[in-house]
């Protein structure tokens, strides 16, 4: 498997790397190679030039976003460095005890190899339907922040992932980082289902649950991974949930309609009535988890 | 894989086909496609298909396989067929649009055309192999923009025309 | 865990003790042989175009674009190779009227699978020829393939169905009937049926053996040197010695031209049990160049061209009587071989001829197998070949007809098996089992797996609606083994024999090189024959040298696959260790002064029957070496070699059970617990033994939950890469309960019945027994393999709506 030729450019600052990207109309950026090798060895693209994003150290890092600006809601925000790898984020005890639900996501990513060349930022840029962080950055409403040649803009994640493999990131613009909101007093689960360990989720639901009272259901967030072309947010089953309480038949209940309006694909793993059906079980599980109640 | 896409025309059912009569402008509704040649009913051309990480080039062949207007003008048939590979080698794609038109109710009164564009599209290769289906995704989406456009290229003037 | 109970009394140390292996050092580290670290000076890089379709004309190939491309030196197609390339031979015609279509590695005028080679790249780096693999335009014109495995047994040219071969006019290439009471063996299954349906119970049930890929872990590799007198090849082959044979018989080029190394193979599993088109082709690019060539696949290419294994369907009718007494068993059997018949494709299913009737008495059985050709990639070996297609179908059946009866599962196996006092058992397939104890490998395993506990677990489960439901699978399996007898083989037409051949060379320095003719691919035979040859002639464990895989060392042999390197190449190596101790004994005798049969042989020591005095072994191979001083009449020299044939198979068996657990809401599989204790005789190496149970039960297993290669509607393999095709890994499977017991072999001096396969063969019907068990309260009798969470969820939507 050896891809076809291409030109190699190694930048060390995001200008730098922007400046590449600026002058090649056929580019691709790397950053931790686990989806773009594979099909650039199958030759299923073939771009001129390549750009490894990976020795830019500001890309790199865990950061508090102290007051948290427009995120904060309160509780502050953690900014993560775009290339910072999924390994790192699993070795934080800040991402494990802040964001939960990033940290289960991010530990059910493929394999160990794979999370250690896996970045945060290559997989959301990826906008691969199938992948574990873009239902949780819908469901912790993160803000993603896009450098280009006009300087650096934020933008939420509900305006991120557009289409398949399409995201709001222009062809000469660079994912710099991600911005978490922390979420005080919230509970997680993501609830991945898959026939083998390092596959891909046939379907995954991350739940985050807020109960005000201790007793129901206050706020919830519902991020669904693989139901469509891009990672989904079930608003409707989140305002369902409010003033539930935990239980699996009012949960179960809350959650039926969490497939409505959704088009999962069909492949070998099942088709898209199975994951409907699959996601409604999934998110009973989630959110029933998430409360504590699981 | 077939796709069926459905819409309505507020045109009869002779405008809407004559609306077909361009295979450049048919043809190039496919997302990234280019028709370098026309010869009748045939046409050469290529297809870019760039998605996320993929981004392939088909070069090929395409021909109006049938092109009926029934007498009366009551009802019309298409049918275009296209084949085309890589130019790696990579991959092969095959696919037949049938478009049927019929006579539909318009929502003002005056003539509607009920549109039907059936679609199948076969990829082979390694890039059919290449994981999870993801081709399929892929293809699903061209041709989703495929019909998206036949629909606006027949709504969008016939309609102004209705002003 | 591991534990052995009831091990015989080993007759030194090193029978039946636990020894790391040996080559584990470099295999696992790399630093040794592979065939694609073999780099020669000057050597040329080859890469395949192979046609995206099933079913092709090859109308046009433009190649001027690739061979203008930098680095390159050629491109060939198959008209260009027509001459030189030979032809890849069918080992086994199951029968004189087999239709066999011709299979030139480098296809000519039409492709008959997508994968199919249609030109070779020669360039100056593998880099290079992959960027112009891409530049060679070829053009189709598509022909209708026939895929699906009955609709292609069905079509015939006048019924306008898809013909894999249309010169041909047919899919069937042969058909393959026993019969018992043409035989001679049993009654006739027709009468047995007719009977049961008057009076008695007809089970009748259809299964599918989804069509699985070896994925062995190094991909397949050739490295062709033409330069000096002979030409060498190396390759990632099970079968050096029948590759050389074959290469030399289709392509004109002497044998005694051509070696043929099978340096260190990593895994085969049946996969490389082939003579290919890539080793074809890159000894005929060679040969025509003068230069070394080199080829490596690629994982895709390897999934999608290297042979694949099962596929089939079985169509089964089970007799027996209101009691559960089985008194018939028909088989009709329809075997997918894809667009050629491989080496031994044909003889796949024509191995589980045998097995059906498993460890049963069954009074009559019929056995019908058509083989069909389709346009996909073709079938061959796959670990267990035939054994496990057949074990699934019974054990699936003792399931249900236990179910028929409301009866416990493992009562109805008592009730229909050769018990241990009746062997030796000759069965209604005509084979005689030597050996085997199911009772007591049933009692051990039923007592490890807590098997009433789990039962009333499941009870408990089922009354209380538990979403999650849990399942009991067994299976009592057998095999047959060590293959094989020559002259068996020569009745089943199949074109070589079954015998092995062993060397001992006693070096003056004391050390012992042992050749083989078993060549190994990951299975540990340097570990395990040096024990055997530590064992007889008394030398350390460390001073045995096991070589083997190149035929100008081990010129003779017949190599590895079927679990037969044990029992028939272990057996040779054994018998020549003998012949060695009674070669050195007039050795012994002459240095000793005393009368040779006054002298003993122990633990490496010829001494003088009552005295003290004695010479080692090493100690007579340097007197032997030097040569002074010896009896007349003798040669000078203990080495001895001998080719073993034995006349037996043999017969490991083995009680496996599963317990899963089936999350009834979403249809998963979650394996719970699996024990298993298996006979497979004499015991070498009880570590060796326990990797290749856990290792094939984990393929086994990846059968019955995860394993499937599909094409689609127009025959491109959906499953052409490894996130697809799932292979598990660790974290999907649990810790096993291995165990076993120990009915010697009496084939063979060991004892050993063979081991390669059990572990596979068993592992998939238990599994899938386990799964139909959990949710049959739900109305479901089967689940289409791999159980994929979405088919037993469906199952139990269809089965709860019925």
């Amino acid at each position: 498997m050896i891809p076809a030729p291409f030109e190699y450019a190694r930048p060390t600052s995001v200008d730098e790397a922007l400046g590449l990207l600026a002058g090649s109309d056929d580019a691709k950026v790397i950053a931790g190679g686990q989806s773009l090798l594979p099909v650039l060895r199958m030759r299923l693209n073939a771009p001129e030039l390549v750009v490894d994003i990976g020795r830019i150290p500001a890309l790199h890092g865990i950061r508090d976003v102290a007051g948290g600006g427009a995120v904060a809601g309160g509780g502050g925000a953690i900014e993560i460095g775009a290339m910072t790898p999924y390994h790192e984020l699993l070795a934080s005890d800040e991402i494990r005890t802040e964001l939960g639900l990033l940290h289960d996501a991010v530990a059910s990513v493929g394999d160990p190899q794979i999370r250690h060349r896996g970045t945060l930022g290559g997989s959301l840029a990826h906008a691969d339907p199938a992948g574990d962080c873009g239902a949780v950055a819908l469901a912790l409403e993160a803000e993603m922040v896009i450098a280009g040649p006009a300087g650096e803009r934020v933008v939420p994640a509900a305006d991120f992932f557009q289409d398949l493999f399409t995201t709001a990131v222009g062809e000469d613009e660079l994912l710099v980082a991600v911005r978490f909101p922390v979420h005080p007093g919230w509970g997680s689960r993501y609830e991945k289902f898959v026939r083998t360990a390092q596959q891909w989720p046939i379907v995954a639901v991350g739940a985050c649950v807020h109960m005000a009272d201790g007793k129901t259901i206050s706020a919830a967030r519902i991020g669904l991974t693989n139901m469509g072309p891009t990672p989904l947010r079930a608003r409707a089953v989140e305002e369902a949930l409010v003033g539930v309480e935990p239980t699996a038949q009012a949960v179960g209940a809350a959650c039926a309609a969490v497939a409505d309006g959704t088009s999962p694909p069909s492949d070998l793993n099942g088709d898209a009535d199975y994951r409907r059906h699959l996601a409604t079980v999934l998110a009973r599980r989630a959110v029933l988890a998430a409360a504590g109640a699981a | 894989m077939e796709l069926i896409h459905e819409f309505t025309v507020p045109a009869d059912v002779a405008t809407t086909f004559a609306t077909f009569d361009d295979v450049e402008s048919v043809a190039e509704c496919f997302p990234g496609a280019q028709v370098t040649s026309v010869d009748g009913d045939s046409f050469t051309g290529s297809v870019k298909i760039k998605l996320g990480p993929i981004a392939l080039t088909f070069n090929g062949v395409g021909e109006f396989r049938e092109r009926r207007l029934a007498e009366d003008g009551s009802s019309g048939r298409m049918v275009l067929s296209a084949k085309g590979k890589d130019k790696r080698g990579n991959g092969t794609a095959g696919a037949e649009a049938v478009v049927v038109l019929t006579p539909g109710e318009g929502t003002t009164g005056g003539p509607a055309t009920d549109v039907e564009v059936r679609t199948d599209l076969q990829i082979g290769g390694k890039v059919a192999s290449m994981g999870r289906g993801l081709v399929q995704e892929v293809s699903n989406k061209m041709l989703g923009r495929f019909t998206d456009c036949l629909e606006g290229k027949l709504t969008g003037p016939a309609g102004a025309t209705r002003g | 865990m591991t534990t052995t109970e009831e091990a015989p009394a080993a007759p030194a140390d090193e029978i039946g003790r636990d020894r790391r292996r040996k080559e584990d050092r470099r295999l696992i580290t790399g630093r040794t042989h592979w065939t694609d670290n073999i780099v020669l000076p000057g050597t040329l890089h080859l890469a395949m175009v192979r046609s995206p379709f099933a079913h092709a004309n090859i109308t046009g190939i433009d190649t001027r674009a690739a061979a203008q491309a930098p680095n390159v030196v050629a491109v060939l197609t198959g008209t260009d190779l027509a001459a030189t390339q030979g032809v890849l031979a069918n080992a086994w015609p199951i029968t004189p009227d087999q239709v066999t279509p011709e299979h030139k590695p480098v296809a000519v005028d039409r492709v008959a699978f997508a994968g199919e080679i249609v030109a070779v790249v020669v360039a100056r780096s593998a880099a290079a020829a992959a960027d112009a693999a891409d530049l060679v335009d070829v053009d189709y014109d598509e022909l209708p393939a026939a895929l699906d495995l009955r609709t292609a047994a069905a079509a015939t040219p006048e019924n306008g169905g898809a013909i894999a071969h249309p010169d041909l006019g047919t899919n069937n290439s042969a058909q393959w009937i026993f019969d018992s009471a043409q035989a001679g063996t049993g009654g006739n299954v027709e009468d047995a049926i007719a009977a049961a349906r008057a009076d008695g119970i007809v089970i009748e049930r259809e299964y599918r053996q989804q069509r699985l890929i070896p994925a062995f872990m190094e991909p397949r590799s050739v490295v062709v040197d033409p330069t000096g007198e002979q030409i060498t090849v190396w390759s990632a082959t099970q079968i050096p010695h029948i590759a050389r044979f074959l290469l030399a018989a289709t392509t004109g080029v002497p044998e005694s031209k051509i070696r043929y190394i099978a340096p260190d193979v990593g895994g085969g599993f049946g996969g490389k049990l082939q003579t290919t088109p890539e080793e074809w082709a890159a000894f005929a690019v060679a040969r025509r160049f003068g230069k070394p060539v080199k080829y490596t696949e690629t994982r895709s290419e390897s999934l999608q061209s290297a042979h694949h294994g099962r596929d089939q369907w079985q169509k089964l009718t089970l007799a027996a009587t209101n009691d559960g007494t089985v008194t018939g068993l028909k088989v009709e059997l329809l075997a997918d071989l894809g667009a050629y018949v491989a080496l031994v494709g044909g003889g796949v299913p024509v191995l589980g001829a045998f097995m059906f009737n498993a460890i049963y008495k069954f009074p009559a059985y019929r056995f019908d197998c058509r083989t069909v050709l389709t346009n996909k990639a073709w079938t061959d070996a796959y670990r267990g070949a035939g054994r496990p297609e057949a074990t699934f179908a019974i054990e699936r059946l003792m399931d249900e007809l236990a179910a028929e009866l409301g009866r416990d599962p493992l009562e109805v196996r008592r009730q229909n098996w050769i018990t241990h006092d009746e062997f030796p058992f000759t069965t209604v397939a005509g084979l005689t089992y030597d050996s085997g104890d199911y009772e007591s490998a049933t009692a051990q395993a039923v007592d490890a797996f807590g098997y009433e506990d789990l039962r009333a677990e499941q009870a408990r489960r089922r009354e209380a609606g538990d979403p999650v439901q849990l399942g009991i699978g067994v299976s009592t399996f057998t095999e047959m083994c060590g293959l094989a007898p020559s002259r068996v083989l020569g009745s089943l037409d199949y074109g070589a024999g079954g015998w092995e051949h062993a060397e001992i060379r006693m070096l003056p320095t004391g050390k012992v090189e042992v050749v083989t003719g078993a060549s190994a691919h990951g299975q540990g035979h340097e570990t395990a024959f040096s024990q055997i040859v530590a064992d007889r002639l008394g030398v350390p464990f460390e001073d045995v040298e096991v070589l083997h895989g190149d035929t100008q060392v081990a010129p003779r042999g017949l190599d590895t696959y079927g679990s037969r390197s044990l029992t028939v190449g272990g057996e040779a190596l054994a018998l020549a260790a003998d012949k060695v101790v009674a070669k050195a004994k007039p050795w012994a005798a002459h240095l000793l002064e005393a009368d040779p049969r006054d002298i003993e042989f122990s633990r490496g020591t010829f001494a003088v029957s009552g005295t003290g005095e004695g010479k080692t072994i090493q100690e007579i191979a340097l007197a032997a070496f030097a040569a002074h001083d010896y009896p007349e009449g003798i040669e000078p020299g203990i080495d001895a070699e001998v080719t073993f044939d034995p006349v037996n198979f043999s017969f490991p068996h083995g009680t496996h059970l599963c317990a899963v657990e089936v999350d009834t809401e979403t249809g998963a599989v979650r394996l719970r617990k699996y024990v298993c204790v298996d006979d497979v005789g004499t015991v070498i190496n009880p570590l060796i033994v326990a990797g290749q149970v856990h290792g094939g039960l984990v393929q086994g297993i990846a059968q019955a939950l995860w394993e499937e290669a599909v094409y689609d509607e127009s025959g491109t393999l959906l499953t052409g890469t490894l996130a697809d095709y799932l292979v598990p890994s660790a974290a999907d499977l649990i810790s096993f309960d291995t165990a076993h017991r120990s009915t010697p072999a009496t084939s063979n001096s060991l004892g050993a019945k063979g081991v390669g396969e059990a572990g596979t063969i068993a592992s998939t019907p238990a599994v899938v027994n386990a799964v139909v068990d959990a949710i049959r309260p739900y109305g479901v009798h089967d689940v289409e393999m791999p159980c994929t969470p979405a088919r037993v969820w469906r199952a139990i939507q269809d089965g709860s709506a019925s």
